[in-house]
């Protein structure tokens, strides 16, 4: 049975307690302003009683203690964020890549413990967390849940998933989309390799349903740089046969130009769609890279 | 082509390195499995031509430089046509320039020295065994006789040879050297004129004379090969005597005569004062400074009397520039102490100096101061005669005999006169009313220029005239008339004349010249040689009764002059030009005995005096050096001679640059301008040229390109 330490070390841990309260002001970021939840009276819990001012409205008055007392004092609550949150997770083949400043994690090992650690984290702070794998298709889906019972079943979902096939991001958002019923935040952890046009369109049709999204885009510096030097074959991780044997050093200008190409397409349909893109790299702590976006997040606001 | 290293061409294979490494490269790649193909495929799909494209270019560069180095350390060789000289002797003609122009150079060293120091050196280095002949073109000569294949010999005489000759012909001495080439008996031949490339030494206007002479050059069994070798500077400052005119034919003791210097200045600045000497006899005696501007020319106007008879020389000198040939002209004078002319006086009046007398205008001409009762020396002494008195002994006396108006003389004058001009006299001959066409052209005959025609005209005072006919004179008589500033003829009015018959033309020597002719075209003054002397005889009368010549003031200038041009022909001529032989007439009692004549480079020649006729002679041909020759025979009294050289050699104007390469490449010249150029196109022309700085030069490209290629492919121009 997966444990949360089978994904997180205890240095990881603490830092993710670090934060917990940065992440609390986050999430009330996502979701200020969409607390609708029809099921009302779950949603507050009593905070304390306060005396009446001019201005507070009548209806919160309580009235049993101003039979009481016959005082009037307002009911005040503490505030839940009711957040539900999937985090949707890439398992093709691209993601098994380790390069070699990564250290061996491949960016799938990368995207687990980011994963792992974003649940984690919602769960502490009795939000509901989902999981959604997927390659070419929904490989599995576990439904948003806010026990501390909840974290194990996606901490065993995460440890057992192995990544292979394609990437198909449109479709399987298509698919995926019919299983979130209610709004929440989606986190996409992703390569997002693929075409970048059904994919922005996928995203387009979840902010549709005013889900909020974030894309975690999970990167190799060897994508990133092209450092290869001598001649290479370059097997096609998702595709079997798919072989270039080439001087790579005579093509780097043009991948880079393209891989810029791609990237800043990503970037402008995001921005676009209001969608945060957060480019991950597997040679850095993602616990840093977690807590740096979320600074620049809060910063934001 | 061929290699000095040819084992370094086994480092050719090297050229297989790059492509070894190439395959060894694409056989030994890594295997990487790559997750972001979606970004690589595009990339490999759209560039996979051109990449290449570009790696066939990179290694057919990669394999061409370790061969260009090969080739670079086997030290190719490229030579056209037939085989190297290498060390092979040759026969080797050089051409060297001493005119005087070559005198001019840079920093107290001369053209010409530069040129001969060249010339020592080039021989010197010549392979053992080589032959060699070095002509001077100014002098015209060779340093030795003949060709030599004793280079030292040739080298120490040559290190003598100096420059100020007169003007280098260059198609004339390609003339000369290509009968010695052809005498040469080694295979390998080669010309070398060193020259300064002036002007008037390449006359490529007329560019036959030396286009002929290169053509027979080129021509010989063995064609040499020619080099044109440029020692000239850039120096245009030249300040000339260009020449000297005298006011007097003849000059004597005591007697005003007036020198007149044309100066020329070739160069672009003025000589605001330029000093101007001249010297008599070697001693300064007069001073002057003259303004010349810049191209400009000028006179300077000296005069001099001369205090005793005998052989002068005059100097005119200016102040000393680089090309020292021409800062001065020399002239050599005789002075007499008289000259006796004998007025035969065919109409004589009631005195000798009676105006009525025909001679009586004439003695006044010849005789001005005497007949003035001026205190100063006449040149000429007359001796009035009547034509009915004259004797044999009359004749004997002087120097030159004019006979006015003379009927008939008798048989035994006649042969006398005859004898008289036959020996070097000279005679004028004037017409007249008593002139005997029929005796002229009967016993007179001998002596007259032409046969006497028809008398024309009417001596009356209302007749109508004729005029001399205005022309450039060319008769030393009367050169001086081609300056109007000296008078002129043509106001000269003719009543009455007597037509000479046509001269036969038949082209010798002693044919008659018409020295001057009248309006419609019949002659005026002729003249004829007899023997060592000449006659001129005039068409009119000498008296005021025929014409007003007696009433013009070119009168005395004319008559003077036809008598001092007569009796100044007694002399070989003094003033030559370089090239001209040297003939000295000295009394006879020097015949047979030594005599010394110093030549201008101040060495003597000894001479022996030949007899000849009523004189000695000595003759000297050897005149290229200009300057002054001087014969002191046994009797201790000297004879100038001076040899000048022809002014057109001081024009310092050179070819300019785009000429002398036309030159050289429409005669298919080669050309060089100093030593190292020289020795390395002889280089070239013994071992081939050398061509590892061009493989070096490839390769460094080569690298280089590679180098940039290399950045541009993995940078640039892809396609994404």
């Amino acid at each position: 049975m997966a444990h949360v330490s089978d994904f997180l070390k205890p240095s990881d841990l603490h830092r993710i307690s670090n934060l917990q309260v940065l992440a609390r002001q986050v999430v009330e970021g996502f979701t200020s302003g969409f607390h609708r939840s029809p099921h009302k009276g779950h949603s507050v819990e009593f905070k304390q009683h306060r005396q009446y001012v001019q201005g507070d409205e009548i209806r919160r008055l309580d009235w049993s203690v101003f039979a009481r007392s016959d005082r009037h004092y307002i009911r005040e609550y503490e505030e839940e964020t009711n957040l539900r949150s999937t985090i949707i997770l890439d398992r093709s083949g691209s993601m098994n890549y380790a390069g070699s400043t990564a250290g061996g994690v491949s960016k799938y090992e990368y995207a687990t413990k980011l994963a792992a650690c974003l649940a984690y984290m919602m769960v502490h702070q009795a939000d509901g967390v989902g999981l959604t794998t997927f390659d070419t298709k929904i490989r599995s889906h576990i439904p948003p849940r806010s026990r501390v019972s909840h974290l194990r079943v996606i901490l065993n979902e995460l440890e057992k998933g192995k990544p292979g096939g394609e990437t198909e991001l449109g479709e399987v958002f298509h698919e995926l989309e019919a299983k979130l019923h209610r709004r929440g935040l989606l986190i996409i952890i992703s390569d997002c390799f693929g075409e970048v046009a059904s994919f922005l369109k996928a995203l387009a049709h979840f902010r549709h349903a005013r889900h909020e999204i974030l894309v975690f885009q999970i990167w190799d510096r060897d994508e990133l740089e092209f450092p290869f030097k001598s001649w290479t074959q370059f097997d096609c991780m998702e595709q079997e046969g798919v072989k270039h044997l080439l001087d790579p050093a005579m093509l780097r200008q043009s991948y880079m130009e393209n891989l810029a190409a791609f990237r800043d397409s990503l970037v402008r349909g995001c921005r676009r769609n209001n969608i945060d893109l957060v480019p991950f790299c597997t040679d850095e702590p993602y616990a840093n890279a977690l807590a740096a976006y979320m600074t620049r997040r809060l910063g934001r606001r | 082509m061929n290699f000095l290293n040819t084992a370094i061409l086994v480092g050719l294979a090297a050229g297989a390195i790059p492509l070894i490494i190439h395959l060894f490269h694409k056989s030994r790649f890594k295997v990487v499995k790559w997750g972001a193909t979606h970004l690589l495929s595009t990339v490999v799909r759209t560039n996979q031509k051109r990449i290449k494209i570009e790696q066939w270019i990179l290694l057919a560069i990669r394999t061409a430089i370790p061969i260009l180095l090969a080739l670079m350390m086997a030290r190719p060789m490229w030579h056209a046509g037939s085989g190297l000289l290498g060390d092979r002797p040759t026969a080797t003609v050089v051409l060297l320039d001493n005119s005087y122009s070559m005198e001019a150079g840079r920093a107290g060293t001369s053209h010409f020295s530069l040129a001969r120091d060249e010339t020592m050196r080039l021989v010197g280095g010549l392979k053992p065994g080589s032959e060699s002949y070095v002509y001077l073109m100014g002098e015209e000569t060779g340093v030795l006789d003949e060709p030599t294949r004793d280079l030292t010999r040739l080298t120490r005489t040559l290190a003598k040879a100096g420059s100020g000759y007169g003007m280098a012909r260059v198609p004339a001495a390609i003339e000369q050297v290509t009968g010695t080439m052809d005498q040469m008996t080694e295979g390998i031949r080669q010309v070398i004129v060193l020259t300064d490339f002036q002007r008037v030494s390449f006359p490529i206007t007329e560019d036959k004379a030396l286009g002929q002479a290169l053509e027979r050059l080129k021509n010989l069994p063995v064609r040499p090969t020619i080099t044109l070798w440029n020692v000239g500077g850039d120096a245009r400052e030249n300040v000339a005597v260009e020449s000297l005119d005298f006011s007097k034919l003849m000059v004597g003791v005591g007697q005003k005569v007036q020198i007149r210097a044309n100066l020329r200045n070739y160069g672009d600045n003025p000589r605001p004062d330029l000093r101007v000497v001249m010297k008599v006899d070697g001693r300064e005696q007069s001073t002057t400074q003259v303004a010349l501007g810049a191209k400009a020319q000028s006179q300077v106007l000296f005069s001099h009397v001369f205090d005793r008879a005998g052989s002068h020389v005059v100097e005119i000198a200016t102040e000393a520039d680089a090309v020292s040939g021409d800062n001065s002209m020399l002239a050599s004078i005789p002075v007499r102490d008289r000259l006796g002319v004998l007025l035969v006086d065919g109409a004589p009046g009631a005195a000798p100096d009676d105006l009525k007398s025909e001679t009586g205008f004439a003695q006044i001409a010849l005789s001005p101061f005497a007949a003035g009762k001026v205190e100063q020396a006449d040149l000429i002494e007359t001796k009035v005669v009547d034509a009915a008195n004259l004797t044999t002994n009359h004749i004997a006396d002087a120097a030159v005999v004019v006979l006015a108006n003379v009927a008939t003389l008798s048989e035994a004058t006649l042969a006398a006169l005859e004898q008289f001009v036959d020996r070097g006299g000279g005679l004028l001959v004037f017409t007249g009313d008593r002139c005997d066409p029929a005796w002229w052209n009967g016993a007179f005959a001998k002596l007259a220029p032409l046969p006497l025609g028809a008398r024309t005209g009417e001596p009356g005072d209302t007749a109508p005239t004729m005029g001399v006919l205005g022309q450039r004179f060319e008769h030393p008589a009367l050169e001086m008339f081609n300056d109007p500033r000296n008078g002129s003829l043509s106001d000269f009015a003719l009543k009455a004349w007597f037509r000479f018959k046509s001269p036969e033309v038949t082209g010798k020597p002693d044919d008659p010249v018409v020295m001057a002719r009248l309006g419609n075209g019949d002659p005026f003054l002729v003249e004829k040689p007899f023997g060592k002397g000449r006659v001129i005889a005039c068409a009119t009368a000498l008296d005021s009764d025929w014409s007003n010549l007696p009433a013009r003031p070119s009168y005395l200038p004319v008559v003077q002059r036809l008598c001092t041009a007569l009796a100044s022909t007694v002399n070989p001529p003094r003033n030559l030009r370089v090239g001209e032989p040297l003939t000295f007439f000295v009394p006879l009692e020097n015949v047979g005995k030594p005599a010394l004549l110093t030549l201008p480079d101040a060495s003597t020649v000894d001479d022996t005096v030949a007899g000849r006729g009523d004189h000695g002679v000595v003759e000297y041909p050897q005149t290229r050096r200009p300057g002054l020759y001087t014969l002191v025979p046994s009797d201790g009294i000297p004879i100038h001679c001076v040899v000048n050289v022809d002014r057109a050699e001081s024009d310092p104007e050179r070819l300019t640059d785009s000429e002398i390469q036309n030159l050289a490449k429409s005669h298919g010249l080669q050309l060089v301008r100093s030593a190292e150029e020289f020795k390395a196109l002889d280089k070239v022309q013994r071992y081939g040229r050398e061509l590892w700085q061009w493989a070096l030069i490839g390769l460094l490209v080569l690298l280089f390109v590679e180098l940039l290629l290399q950045q541009k492919f993995a940078r640039g121009g892809a396609r994404t």
